[in-house]
């Protein structure tokens, strides 16, 4: 009898859940706001979504890309604050939805928005420049240790007061080190720069350094996560992604992940969520997708709102504390 | 002399106004940088640093020019007129429905308002026949319309019509 | 070396000679030419635009297509600057000073030949340094940290200013407007924001695209209206035979091509950009002409600098992104996500792993310009008719091009406003003979400079001999600095000479 009970809720809900899935579905064109410059890393995702999109023929309306990357993504989340109630935009947003309004003051905080869903997590790995003679990462950092208080080393980051700047500061107070942080524009000038000598380290994501590791002028020291990477191809001659020891094997204890998550404005209802988070399980379910996670190194997170709701609630915190200890937040 | 060769205003007032302008604009910023930090650090310059130094140098030239222009050294050139009356007229038939035109924008979508400039102008300023006017302004829009929308898919501005229309 | 470059490119030629490619080519030059055309659709937009389509082509095929894109906005930037006087792309400010009032004494024909040719001879010198010295071209760049980017956008600058009729209070007050505004939002080494008073429409900070079309375009509309001219060259002979009068006159300016190119080259590498390389163009032609006060009333030279700086610097940016994954300019960063989502991995090993694609594309670099040359200038005489079309109808097509492009830049309509005010700020600094060109040269390079400066100033604790610390930074800043002091010094060798000549130099003073 409890059975039947069961199966008899288990159907309801069933019924339930399928006029909800056909009670929204965008009316005209998606715009897809993508908080940050050409050809990085979050437009590459939105257009690798884009294109599975088009390809499986997965939403009746297409995704317009629309490139917000004015004052460091601010621009983009401005856009969706203001867009409020209007569920044909969505934004493909990272830890600048804190970074930002903790180190500007802008008027913004990740509430004003109404989650969907993370797509992955984006590693960070500490690297140095090949030629270096610095073979691994208790090497590297005795060596920044000696130099920290005459002329420190050189790490280079995207922007400053943002993710690659607070890890920086992280590795900084956990290794009692110091470091001159010089903030690029993109990840890329970060791995090219440090390719050319300018700056001895970075801490990059994989995606953003593996052209220059895979020519072997750059080397993984570690990274900043509590498992190893699950991809075992080799992408260098002699290495693949799962070689990477984590920083906490190598005695420097930091995990620090970075979110990739879908949002639409404030105001959404449960059914444009559930649809929208329904469309990115597709995209991910395809052989596009995984071959995409592999290449860009990307780490598995489990979908829908209320995880990526958990993951906000614990994150923001987080941030808030260690740009407090370096003292990156702005004056009230 | 017609009425039409009067001076609207000198050029010496509207060089002293953009001066002046200038200057508390100058002033203004070098304040608002001023707080946010305009010293050397330790690690070179500081947010501040620059925009505080071009802004105090933006308000001593404009000053500078507010001098220039009061001691009238340009002589019959200050005096001359920067628009005379006809010309002020003639600038305003451009600009007012141009202004007309953004704010048109805001509430009936840039295809709508712009197709509202192209006939209004050819009609009233070039004097068109209203048949030619409404079909170049139609042709020139629709083809807009077609090419950012349709092909390039740039959302513009769209206003009630396009909405019903379903874009 | 030189043989298997030659043997690369001949197998990229075999690649490439097929129907469907070159069908690819002729559409991809054509859209290019049209999202040229149309101002505020920009090279990376119409590049990113197309992105979707060539998910499921060859990436041979898909490269070509929108590398084909590229080349036609390049081409394309120039009709509207010399037609209108509106910089169609932000390349194609510089091309304006010249162009368009060619244009006005009804030579468009001849300015546009002009425009496409220099075009194309600078794409050449980029196409031919690639297809030769790409590793050793690749190193080179590496070697550009801070100091370097920081040298090169002073050495721009200085190669630009510095000369000028106008009152000189007032060469500096438009130079500091356009400083400051580019400093306006986020300053990047700081992470904070700067002269954002609150206003999230501030943000993203000034566009130096809405703030050209405004400045330079509709400013203009003003000003023809005021003096009641209409567009003049109705009566000027439109037919190709324009092309090959000019095409004769074009040898006599070899000095100027040559010196564009390799400008434009170097800028496109390090990379500063395909902007500040026409203006760097535009400004060494100046600066080595014998006659640079008639600069500004309509000189073919002022074409051609700018024009050829452009393209070479527009092409060779395609370089870094290929051989180390830096992107050189905005649509090369475009092209560089294409490159990831097909599957390929731009950087050191693409051209040992992907040696069809790579040589692929150089070879389409030189059929892609030739055929682009061919069809825009069968356009010339297409072009240059509309002129004829009558003044009302122009300008009103013109005001509403105008807040078309503004808003596509950031799509706001803060910036169709933004954008009428710089019109009328622009109107009344030209009536008041206030220069604009320093004001957009400070407004593209300000933000960059800055940040190359402090970048500079982190890594070596605030110590300015660094600008001297290599043989390479050392030289580019000491050229600069000549360059900057080049009319004081040439003043006063005059005045020596002078006085050496026993004429009394008191007399320019008062």
């Amino acid at each position: 009898m409890n059975a039947r009970f069961v199966a008899a809720l288990f159907g309801a809900a069933c019924f339930a859940s399928l006029p909800a899935l056909a009670a929204w579905e965008p009316t005209k064109p998606v715009e897809f706001v993508v908080p940050a410059g050409a050809g990085g890393a979050s437009d590459q995702m939105a257009r690798t979504i884009q294109g599975i999109v088009q390809k499986y023929n997965l939403m009746k309306q297409p995704f317009i890309i629309a490139l917000k990357g004015g004052a460091s993504g601010a621009e983009g989340l401005m856009a969706m604050k203001q867009a409020a109630g209007d569920p044909h935009k969505i934004i493909v947003a990272q830890s600048s939805l804190y970074t930002i309004p903790f180190a500007t003051n802008l008027p913004f905080s990740w509430k004003d928005l109404t989650p969907v869903t993370l797509m992955a997590m984006d590693e960070f790995v500490l690297w140095d420049n090949a030629e270096l003679p610095y073979r691994t990462t208790a090497e590297f950092l005795a060596a920044a240790k000696k130099v920290s208080a005459t002329e420190p080393m050189k790490m280079g980051g995207t922007g400053s007061k943002r993710e690659d700047h607070i890890l920086t500061a992280f590795i900084e107070s956990k290794a009692g080190v110091k470091f001159a942080y010089i903030p690029y524009k993109s990840g890329g000038e970060a791995a090219t720069q440090l390719v050319g000598k300018h700056t001895d380290a970075n801490v990059n994501n994989p995606s953003e350094n593996i052209a220059q590791w895979r020519a072997n002028q750059v080397r993984a020291l570690c990274v900043f996560d509590k498992e190893r990477l699950p991809y075992k191809a080799k992408v260098t001659e002699t290495q693949s992604w799962a070689d990477i020891p984590t920083c906490k094997e190598t005695g420097l204890d930091i995990d620090y992940l970075m979110l990739r998550g879908i949002f639409i404005p404030g105001g959404g209802t449960a059914e444009q969520v559930e649809f929208y988070d329904q469309l990115m399980r597709k995209v991910a379910a395809t052989a596009e997708w995984k071959d995409y996670m592999e290449k860009n190194a990307l780490k598995e997170a489990p979908f829908g709102p209320a995880a990526l709701k958990a993951f906000l609630e614990k994150d923001e915190p987080l941030h808030k504390q260690l740009m407090t200890e370096a003292k990156f937040l702005a004056a009230p | 002399m017609s009425r039409g060769e009067d001076a609207v205003v000198s050029r010496r007032t509207v060089e002293l106004f953009v001066s002046g302008l200038l200057s508390i604009v100058g002033i203004g910023l070098a304040i608002s940088n001023w707080k946010l930090g305009a010293s050397w650090a330790a690690d070179g310059p500081q947010p501040g640093y620059f925009p505080f130094l071009l802004s105090t140098m933006l308000a001593l030239a404009s000053l500078y020019g507010v001098f220039d222009a009061l001691r009238g050294r340009h002589g019959a050139r200050g005096d001359a007129a920067f628009v005379k009356r006809d010309e002020f007229v003639r600038v305003l038939q451009v600009l007012v429905p141009t202004i007309l035109f953004c704010l048109a924008t805001e509430f009936l979508g840039i295809y709508v308002a712009g197709f509202l400039l192209i006939a209004g102008f050819m009609r009233y300023i070039g004097e068109s026949r209203w048949i030619s006017c409404v079909a170049v302004a139609l042709v020139l829009m629709a083809s807009l319309f077609w090419c950012f929308e349709i092909e390039f898919q740039v959302p513009m501005p769209k206003g009630p019509i396009e909405d019903r229309l379903g874009y | 070396m030189d043989g298997t470059a030659i043997d690369s490119l001949l197998h990229g030629f075999v690649v490439l000679l097929t129907f469907k490619n070159m069908l690819l080519m002729m559409v991809g030059i054509i859209l290019g030419i049209f999202v040229g055309v149309l101002p505020g659709l920009g090279g990376p937009n119409g590049v990113a635009l197309l992105l979707p389509l060539t998910f499921t082509m060859d990436p041979t095929g898909a490269i070509v297509l929108l590398s084909c894109i590229y080349w036609g906005a390049l081409f394309g930037g120039a009709i509207t600057s010399i037609l209108f006087n509106i910089p169609g792309e932000a390349w194609s400010v510089a091309t304006t000073f010249d162009g368009y009032p060619m244009a006005q004494q009804g030579r468009a024909g001849e300015a546009l030949t002009a425009a496409f040719t220099a075009s194309f001879f600078g794409a050449l010198a980029a196409v031919l340094l690639i297809t030769f010295l790409a590793p050793l071209v690749a190193r080179f760049a590496l070697r550009f940290g801070p100091p370097e980017f920081f040298a090169v956008y002073f050495l721009t600058f200085c190669s630009f200013v510095g000369m000028g009729k106008e009152a000189r209070h007032k060469i500096l007050i438009s130079m500091l407007i356009g400083f400051l505004l580019a400093a306006v939002g986020m300053d990047t080494v700081g992470g904070s924001l700067r002269m954002t008073f609150g206003f999230s429409d501030l943000l993203r900070g000034f566009d130096f695209l809405v703030a050209v079309i405004g400045l330079f375009g509709l400013s203009e509309i003003l000003l023809t209206m005021e003096e009641k001219l209409a567009f003049e060259g109705k009566q000027a002979k439109l037919d190709l035979k324009v092309v090959w009068r000019t095409w004769k006159s074009l040898p006599r300016y070899w000095a100027t091509l040559i010196r564009s190119a390799i400008a434009g080259c170097w800028l496109g590498i390090t990379p500063g950009g395909a902007i500040a390389a026409s203006f760097m163009g535009y400004g060494l032609a100046k600066r080595f002409s014998r006659d640079p006060d008639s600069f500004g009333t309509g000189r073919i030279e002022g074409v051609l600098a700018p024009e050829t700086a452009a393209h070479a610097a527009g092409t060779s940016a395609l370089l870094p992104m290929l051989a180390l994954g830096i992107p050189g300019s905005g649509t090369a960063a475009v092209l560089l996500g294409g490159l990831m989502i097909w599957g390929l991995q731009p950087g050191p090993l693409l051209f040992v792993e992907h040696a069809d694609f790579v040589w692929g594309l150089i070879a389409s670099m030189y059929l892609g310009n030739i055929a682009g040359l061919i069809l825009v200038l069968a356009t010339v005489p297409l072009f240059a008719a509309i002129l004829r079309v009558p003044f009302p109808t122009i300008a009103s097509s013109v005001i509403v091009l105008c807040a078309i492009g503004a808003y596509a830049v950031h799509g706001a309509v803060f910036d169709i406003w933004l954008m009428v005010l710089f019109g009328v700020v622009g109107y009344v600094f030209k009536k008041l003979n206030y220069p604009l060109a320093p004001l957009a040269l400070a407004l593209v390079l300000g933000d960059r400079a800055e940040d190359a400066f402090r970048q500079t100033m982190i890594a070596s604790r605030g110590n300015l001999t660094v600008f001297w610390s290599n043989s390479l930074v050392g030289s580019i800043t000491s050229l600069a600095l000549l360059l900057l002091l080049w009319p004081v010094l040439s003043d006063i060798m005059k005045r020596l000479r002078k006085s050496g000549d026993g004429v009394p130099t008191g007399a320019a003073s008062g």
